[in-house]
């Protein structure tokens, strides 16, 4: 596998054909800057808008992503597929029980979550387990739970059903995953290199350890960590970005204009939750707010769906998974969210 | 191992001074305060945590870039999805080379164009060519305008459910008997005894939130007192004429979740009141309905033009009812 992919490569480029084209760039910019009043385009409102929600996302992101990347990284460096192997229970159940409450010891957003992640499945984490994990734990946590407890204060029962319905949609699409998706679904690149993981391992250990180790290991850390922020950090921006985009140009009122009663009121939240791609600490807040409009079924779909289903989180799933599958994740969770709703709707 | 001073070096240079970029574009914000204007004061020990390292993370990235011009360049081959157009071979003299340098290539993203590379980048440099570019500022009510009116302050004002209960402590028995909730909203309950016995509410950054909720929690004992606030003038569907809201921008995480909260106000000049300027107005509290809640009106007796605060959002604080 590995020869094929070096056949396919392109030989390496040389430096001056991408100064040029850097050079391009710039002169483009400046020309625009030149032509254009630059004082109009900086006070346009709808750009300062989007340029103060874009950072803000970023920058809220940027500590967990680090954090992810960084574990990632010692993954890499430190776990091996067969550690990995002896912490994963044969139950396929049990490995998806265990998959929903790790998030319990690991309470950490998705932004974190999936650097860290897409390392396991290399490693060796069966796809179920994984699908359970990036589906829950963002929800499944004490910090997520506080912050729902908090935010609907006088009706706790909001935030248990919260963590039921996430429990229950995590576990059956973990399920659902094991029974029926066998092929590989990663991205095509990881696959390749699986076999051969343990065996570099080793070859490097023996290779470093003979040399400088502490040295070596952590420029290795440090290595690892950038490239998995760049892997990474491209897809949580350009989904930050299209989120950003979207909180300027398309208003809340707009769609809850669309419906805020019945079963669309359930996928009108679902939808807010998809576009508006929160923190799941942050959410239960919005989703507090928005209670006189709205049925609690509804925001509770808001609250499971959107930390589950998000334009930033789909972009950063797209960095692991293929696009079928992720497609075929978001169609599960749509459906069993939905029925979930109306399910508690019944309840209430 | 091809190693020339190619486009790897490029990369490897191009990503720590990135990396760099963030952090000091992070430390800046901190330093000039105008961090506040993005995240919650909460979370800013975290961005700096971060800033901090991220700046170690890109001394790192610099000093493999240079060994990277130096020496041959090792690419760590553990399984990493970015090496396939690494020699093959150099795995196995990996244990020859005196030192190491580990990075990766990311050419899985980067061989088919070069076009490729500039967007990936560019990627990164847009939010930070913005944030040095444009000046940190947002209005607050083009904000609010994509944004659903809070008046309830973040709890529940459904507190119909739940035993009704009076608050423990030596306050007036008579005071008690007013501010009587269910379990839930003790804490409301306790700012409103508070907010009761001031002759004048004035209506600050600390505990604005806290503050409206509370008011609304109780709407009838708040008839008549005199309130103080400074906020932008903000209009909805669903008032009248001579009415419009005067509200604060609530942050609880980033700008992503920032909603309005405010009180409706109720003047005789209404039109002197424009949209998106700040303003301090003092008057009395009567209430009204909107959207099926009872709420808090003000009747504006005296108004005076505000300056805009430099950070203009108000933070909830879940904790409030323990500093009371």
């Amino acid at each position: 596998m590995r020869n094929t992919a070096i056949k396919k490569s392109t030989p390496v480029k040389s430096n001056s054909q991408l100064l040029i084209i850097l050079s391009l760039v710039i002169i483009g910019i400046l020309y625009v800057l030149s032509t254009y009043d630059p004082s109009s385009i900086v006070t346009s409102p709808k750009l300062q808008m989007f340029k103060m929600m874009l950072i803000s996302i970023i920058i809220e992101a940027m500590p967990f992503i680090l954090i992810g990347v960084f574990v990632s990284a010692i993954l890499q460096v430190f776990v091996t597929d067969t550690m990995i192997r002896k912490f994963i229970p044969k139950n396929p159940i049990l490995g998806i029980i265990a998959a929903s409450v790790l998030g319990i010891i690991f309470p950490i957003c998705e932004c974190g979550m999936v650097p860290a992640i897409r390392k396991l499945i290399k490693k060796g984490m069966p796809l179920y387990v994984a699908t359970t994990f990036i589906l829950v734990g963002p929800i499944l946590n004490p910090i997520v739970f506080l912050s729902t407890l908090t935010a609907f204060r006088s009706q706790p029962a909001i935030a248990f059903y919260r963590m039921g319905l996430a429990f229950v949609v995590a576990l059956i699409v973990g399920l659902i995953v094991f029974k029926f998706v066998k092929s590989n679904q990663l991205r095509e690149q990881l696959t390749h290199l699986k076999n051969n993981i343990e065996e570099k391992h080793q070859h490097h250990h023996s290779a470093i350890s003979s040399k400088k180790p502490v040295k070596n290991k952590l420029i290795e850390v440090m290595g690892h960590t950038v490239s998995e922020f760049f892997d990474m950090g491209k897809y949580l921006v350009f989904g930050s970005i299209i989120v950003a985009l979207l909180q300027v140009f398309v208003s809340q009122n707009s769609l809850i204009a669309v419906g805020n009663s019945g079963p669309a009121a359930n996928l009108v939240m679902m939808g807010l939750g998809f576009i508006l791609s929160l923190c799941s600490t942050s959410d239960a807040f919005v989703a507090q707010s928005l209670q006189t409009i709205f049925t609690k079924s509804s925001l509770i779909g808001f609250m499971v769906f959107g930390p589950m289903i998000n334009i930033k989180g789909i972009l950063m799933m797209l960095a692991v998974f293929r696009s079928r599958f992720v497609l075929l994740l978001c169609g599960l969770v749509t459906i069993l969210v939905f029925v979930g709703t109306i399910v508690l709707q019944l309840a209430f | 191992m091809k190693n020339k001073f190619g486009s790897t070096n490029i990369h490897y240079f191009l990503r720590a001074a990135i990396l760099l970029g963030f952090s000091i574009y992070m430390l800046v914000l901190t330093a000039t305060g105008d961090i506040l204007q993005f995240i919650v004061p909460q979370l800013v020990i975290y961005v700096d945590i971060a800033a901090v390292v991220l700046m170690i993370v890109s001394a790192f990235q610099f000093y493999i870039a240079v060994l990277s011009l130096k020496r041959p360049v090792i690419i760590c081959e553990c399984g990493h999805d970015h090496e396939h157009d690494h020699d093959h071979s150099h795995h196995h003299s990996h244990g020859e080379h005196d030192e190491n340098v580990f990075g990766h290539h990311h050419t899985h993203l980067l061989k088919k164009s070069i076009w490729k590379d500039i967007f990936i980048y560019s990627l990164f440099l847009l939010p930070l060519l913005l944030g040095f570019i444009l000046p940190n500022q947002a209005q607050s009510s083009s904000l609010a305008g994509s944004r659903g009116m809070n008046f309830g302050g973040l709890s529940s004002q459904n507190h119909a459910k739940g035993e009704v209960v009076e608050i423990e402590g030596n306050e007036d028995p008579a005071l008690k008997k007013m501010f009587k909730t269910n379990v839930y909203d003790k804490d409301y309950a306790k700012l409103g005894m508070v907010l009761y016995k001031q002759d004048v509410i004035e209506m600050k950054d600390k505990w604005f939130i806290e503050k409206l909720q509370s008011m609304n929690n109780f709407v009838d004992n708040f008839q008549n007192k005199e309130i103080k606030i400074k906020g932008f003038i903000y209009r909805e569907d669903g008032l009248s004429s001579n009415q419009f809201i005067i509200a604060r921008m609530g942050m609880t995480h980033c700008i992503a979740d920032i909603s309005p909260f405010g009180f409706i106000a109720e003047a005789d000049t209404p039109d002197q009141f424009v949209n998106d300027s700040w303003v301090t107005i003092t008057g009395k509290i009567s209430k009204t309905t909107f959207n099926g809640q009872t709420v808090i009106k003000i009747d504006v007796e005296k108004t005076e033009p505000a300056v805009a605060p430099s950070v203009q959002y108000v933070y909830p604080d879940w904790d409030f009812g323990s500093k009371l």
